[in-house]
């Protein structure tokens, strides 16, 4: 086996991956010298904060508000009393976060890549020709349904309803006089633009359709927002990936007997794995983190862990440092291991070829 | 014609198995065959639902409400369209300090910036005109260009004459200056990690760390850090004779310390894009040059930078479109403070809604959307696409 | 290696009227083609004539804009390939490379349902005809280019189809690997009987494979005939040319007063008296050179190259430039003048203009 081969990359071990030894000694000492001082201070910096919060999650009340202690059984004593009284007393609230958090994560993860990896998969290959017309009627017929609901107060149902069927009859009778269509790169262009959008912008109609469909403060709104949210990167980075691969392949498949699904998930879906760890791995942190939507949309029983962080600034208490230091190190844990498994991936430059000009 | 070559065809036996796939006959056969002609439409049509009633619905929603005036009734809502005075409030009303700044008398160096900035920009339109006209092409740039001058009037008007300048100009602080200094320094860190370093996955590995912490944690974390009497740095405070000062009460303190937390989660994203772009630069490019006897510099100059450039200026486009969104890190570490010295638009938003006013929540919302969009697709079309006619 | 067991039902192939553009480029003009059952069919043209997209139309991987296919009794002009019973070996092999030599093989049956013990007989059998029974348990990237042919090859087999369809299979290979996989192709074809329709831009592997060769240019078909007839018999200019390694020697003149008159050359010619242009093709090995003034035209020695079973005399007469075999004891020098002789049935006259062949025109020896 070659040095360069997959097997043999796959083989060494993790201490081996993250450490190899390269030919170096190339630079000058003075180059080396600088380069790596620079490299080790900013490991300071990167590291330094993580670090403080790890060592206040082990701090004493007293050691947090005396003043500044750094190393543990040295400046001060540590203390497992906010790990004690985050995992033993009030276990409850913290397990239910953390279920919480890994169920909206993985399943907002999982539906995010599959669907926009599915709508990835077609853009690339499948010639779509929408009307223009079609299109602004659509857009027209939401927006009387909009301000019907708004400003006269109808029922949304009825509302949507009424909106949808006039759509269906105008769309059915017109399409034929609509000439101009649009393609497969404007479809792709839309869909990834979704993530200019400011939440700000879209998270208050999205509170009050789950108000009014009884959904707030549950999973399901929040795996479907975050499913939507993340979308336009999962289309946009699976995209290239589809694009990148032989049509022969998926032709011959064709031949062969398999429908577009098979084909798909046989032949398509497994070539992407690079490209899906990557672009999985980036939305479930991104699904994993998410503060704002959650904070309107989930309250108590669908709280996720960035809630659970900032319910830590207890209002009169004052800030709980040390149990808030505990709920971002337990956050951090999974994803850091995560992201060591998936290391390779990361590394090989998997997210540049949708950055490529 | 028969085939008169060797091995010439023979009848044969018929084969035990079937050969071809026979058409379909069972219910669940055809189902799939119907799916299977339909293939196009199942792909797609999931993602298109979805975006269009999470993501198109509550943006005409949005829409409907920022020219509407929201009050909460028992039981529900009470709407009632009042045109574009929320916007006006922004704009020119009661609520302009706090979107726009303060103006008060402006001046001399303003009003020198805000011609100097003029007259580029009319030039810059004037040489578009000659080079080449397309209508459309004309009319965004004519909006790129107003709104060009409309953020250095605002700069010129705030910042330069010494007024407080309001959220809009926070989040262009926020986003240029954010940017900037993370693309400086993304850059350095990718070009030095993509050299001959021994524990080089290490670094990619540990520089990669921050993407994956929750902004909200970050806030607090920094937070903590900041503290000038308990935090870390509180000797070195004490040692320069800042023991009690409060960064917090500092605008300009209080703004650099939100990019700084900023920078720390988002440089990694630069860094590790850029340093796939480094290391897909062929050796060959490198070597060859070296061999001609460029020093590092030019290399630098002549090959890396020229090859990472596409990909560069992706990234920043990502970058930006993500900046502008900021909105956990201020809200955590300074709740906007000192007055509304660290307040980004998003965050305006945010406690106009808070507040219950909804309609003004959502006029600002739009106005967020509507600078990110005509700054993004300004980045977009004047860098990106110049880029793409000049190869 | 001919089992029975793995013998198709070969289904003829018609073609008629077929048509397919792209834009304003006709890559397809009116191909009429009938392959008989069993019959290996080769598809010869240079690149871009659109012999490759006939051949996909037939698998069903584009849309026929007009005409008809025909397999057996079948209309399939419109049915999606699935259906279509023929088996297609790409020009890359599409090997699925996240799966092993047996699951590549097996994929067609399990597309159809078939079960695993069942599906591991057959691919045991299809590897074997293919010598891959070693290799089953491993991945395509870890076999050489040959093996992935053979792979992409079992993958067609085993499905016992209707119809062979190859693109350019072997044109991925080096020289040496592409002589011997073309024996094999040609036995295995032989042994199966299944009818094939092969696409290539190599004339030799079209002469070696074929029962008949189609030769398409510019998407219309110049001219069908056994590899034989084709090269003995050219239809027309283009297919004259095209045949034959070196390719056939061309003088242009016209026809004049029953006298074909060139650059420094003027041949009496019966049959057509006046032509106007007029092409006078001959074929390297027809030809010999002979002492100046004994053939029918005088030159001059350009090189000569010792190929070591032959000696390739390249004359030069006028700029224009003629390569003939001679034995490969033959001594010349360059620069010396010579003679051209060939026989009376060895010269081709073709219309200049249209390319087409007059064939009931000869040049006479003096």
């Amino acid at each position: 086996m070659t040095k360069s081969s997959p097997d043999y990359q796959a083989n060494q071990s993790l201490y081996a991956r993250l450490f190899e030894p390269q030919v170096i000694g190339k630079m000058p000492v003075g180059t080396q010298i600088l380069v790596y001082s620079a490299l080790v201070i900013w490991t300071l910096f990167v590291l330094f904060p993580i670090y403080w919060v790890l060592i206040t999650s082990f701090k004493d009340i007293a050691d947090v508000n005396g003043g500044p202690y750094f190393l543990p059984w040295i400046d001060f004593t540590p203390s497992l009393h906010a790990w004690k009284e985050l995992f033993v007393v009030d276990y409850e609230d913290t397990l239910t976060a953390y279920m919480n958090s890994i169920i909206i994560a993985l399943a907002s993860t999982l539906l995010c890549s599959m669907i926009g990896s599915m709508a990835a998969y077609a853009l690339a290959r499948i010639e779509y020709k929408p009307k223009f017309g079609t299109i602004a009627l659509f857009v027209v017929s939401m927006i009387l349904a909009s301000i019907a609901v708004g400003s006269y107060g109808i029922d949304w149902k009825i509302a949507v309803a009424v909106a949808l069927a006039i759509f269906a009859l105008m769309a059915r009778g017109l399409s034929r006089r609509f000439t101009r269509s649009v393609g497969n790169g404007d479809i792709l262009f839309w869909m990834i633009s979704q993530r200019i959008l400011p939440p700000v912008v879209v998270v208050v109609p999205i509170y009050m359709m789950f108000q009014q469909l009884h959904l707030l403060d549950t999973h399901i709104a929040l795996i479907l927002t975050y499913t939507v949210v993340n979308l336009p990167i999962v289309v946009w980075l699976m995209y290239d990936f589809f694009v990148s691969i032989p049509k022969d392949l998926e032709e011959s498949a064709q031949l062969d007997g398999a429908t577009r699904f098979t084909t798909f998930w046989e032949i398509v879906l497994p070539m992407a794995r690079p490209g899906l760890a990557a672009t999985t791995l980036l939305v479930m942190i991104l699904a994993w983190n998410e503060y704002l939507l959650a904070l309107f949309i989930s309250t108590s029983n669908a709280q996720t862990m960035p809630i659970l962080v900032a319910a830590m600034n207890a209002g009169e208490r004052g800030i709980l440092w040390w149990s808030m230091s505990v709920v971002i190190i337990v956050m951090i844990i999974p994803v850091v291991a995560m992201a060591i498994v998936l290391q390779r991936f990361i590394s090989k430059g998997v997210l540049l070829g949708a950055v490529k000009g | 014609m028969t085939p008169q070559n060797s091995g010439a065809p023979v009848t044969r036996p018929e084969p035990d198995a079937p050969a071809g796939l026979a058409a379909p006959t069972s219910h669940r056969a055809r189902l799939s065959e119907w799916i299977d002609r339909r293939a196009g439409t199942f792909f797609i049509m999931p993602a298109v639902v979805m975006i269009l009633i999470f993501s198109i619905f509550p943006l005409v929603a949005s829409l409907v409400m920022s020219v509407s005036r929201i009050r909460l009734r028992a039981g529900g809502y009470k709407v009632s369209f009042v045109g574009t005075k929320n916007f006006e409030k922004q704009l020119f009303g009661s609520e302009q300090f706090h979107f726009l700044g303060t103006f008060r008398e402006i001046s001399l160096l303003g009003w020198v910036v805000m011609v100097l900035a003029a007259l580029v920009l009319v030039w810059w339109l004037y040489r578009y005109v000659r080079s080449q006209f397309w209508w459309l092409g004309f009319i965004g740039r004519l909006i790129t260009a107003n709104l060009a001058f409309a953020i250095v009037a605002l700069a010129a008007t705030t910042l330069l004459s010494g007024n407080n300048f309001g959220t809009l100009g926070t989040t262009l602080f926020y986003v240029f200056v954010g940017c900037s200094i993370q693309f400086i320094i993304g850059l350095g860190l990718a070009l030095l990690c993509s050299q001959q370093i021994r524990g080089r996955n290490f670094f990619r590995v540990v520089f990669f760390i921050p993407l994956m912490v929750t902004p909200i944690g970050i806030g607090y974390a920094f937070r903590m850090l900041a503290d000038t009497t308990k935090g870390p740095f509180s000797i070195v405070w004490q040692w320069v004779g800042l023991g009690d000062f409060a960064w917090s009460t500092s605008a300009w303190a209080a703004r650099s310390f939100i990019i700084i937390g900023d920078s720390w989660q988002w440089i990694p994203f630069i860094f590790v894009i850029l340093l796939a772009a480094c290391e897909n630069i062929p050796r060959d490019f490198v070597e060859a040059a070296e061999v001609d006897g460029a020093s590092q510099r030019q290399i630098f100059l002549e090959i890396t930078w020229p090859q990472i450039l596409p990909v560069a200026v992706t990234v920043m486009l990502i970058r930006m479109i993500e900046a502008f969104k900021i909105v956990d890190l201020p809200n955590i570490m300074t709740s906007g403070g000192p007055g509304i010295a660290t307040e980004s638009m998003s965050l305006h938003s945010l406690f106009a809604w808070r507040s219950l006013d909804l309609g003004q929540s959502a006029a600002i919302s739009y106005l967020l959307l509507f600078v990110t969009v005509v700054v993004c697709v300004s980045f977009f079309n004047i860098i990106v696409l110049q880029r793409v006619r000049q190869t | 290696m001919s089992n029975t067991k793995t013998v198709s039902t070969a289904k003829g192939l018609v073609i008629k009227d077929l048509n397919k553009s792209y834009g304003s480029v006709h890559v397809v003009k009116d191909l009429n083609l009938d392959v008989l059952p069993g019959e290996f069919l080769v598809l010869l043209g240079p690149s871009g004539c659109g012999k490759t997209t006939a051949l996909r139309m037939v698998a069903g991987l584009e849309e026929v804009q007009s005409g008809s296919i025909t397999l057996g009794d079948t209309d399939v002009t419109t049915m999606p390939p699935k259906y279509r019973d023929v088996a297609m070996v790409f020009q890359s092999y599409a090997l699925y490379p996240h799966k092993t030599v047996a699951e590549n093989i097996g994929f067609p049956l399990k597309m159809r349902g078939i079960g695993v013990t069942e599906r591991e007989q057959a691919v045991r059998e299809a590897a074997q005809q293919v010598h891959l029974e070693t290799l089953l348990e491993r991945y395509p990237r870890q076999l050489s280019g040959g093996q992935r042919q053979r792979v992409a090859l079992a993958r067609a087999i085993i499905r016992r189809p209707a119809v062979f369809l190859m693109d350019e299979p072997l044109s991925n290979l080096d020289a040496q690997l592409r002589g011997f996989m073309r024996a094999e192709l040609k036995h295995m074809q032989h042994a199966l009987g299944v009818t094939t329709l092969y696409v290539t831009h190599d004339q030799i592997e079209a002469m070696t494979l074929a029962h008949r060769v189609a030769i398409i240019n510019d998407g219309a078909l110049q001219q069908l005939g056994t590899p034989r007839e084709v090269y003995n018999d050219p239809a027309n200019l283009f297919v004259a040319g095209f045949m034959g390694s070196p390719p056939m020697n061309f003088i242009q003149g016209e026809i004049e007063n029953s006298r074909f008159q060139g650059a420094g050359i003027d041949l009496a010619v019966t049959g057509v008296a006046d032509n106007g242009k007029t092409t006078l093709g001959f074929r390297p090995e027809d030809a010999e050179v002979v002492d100046a003034g004994q053939g029918l035209f005088d030159a001059i020695v350009y090189a000569a190259e010792m190929t070591g079973e032959q000696t390739l005399v390249t004359i030069e007469l006028d700029e224009t430039y003629f390569v003939i075999k001679m034995p490969k004891d033959f001594e010349t020098d360059i620069g010396s003048q010579v003679g051209v002789r060939f026989a009376a049935e060895h010269g081709y006259l073709f219309n200049t203009g249209s390319g087409t062949r007059l064939r009931n025109c000869a040049v006479v020896m003096v």
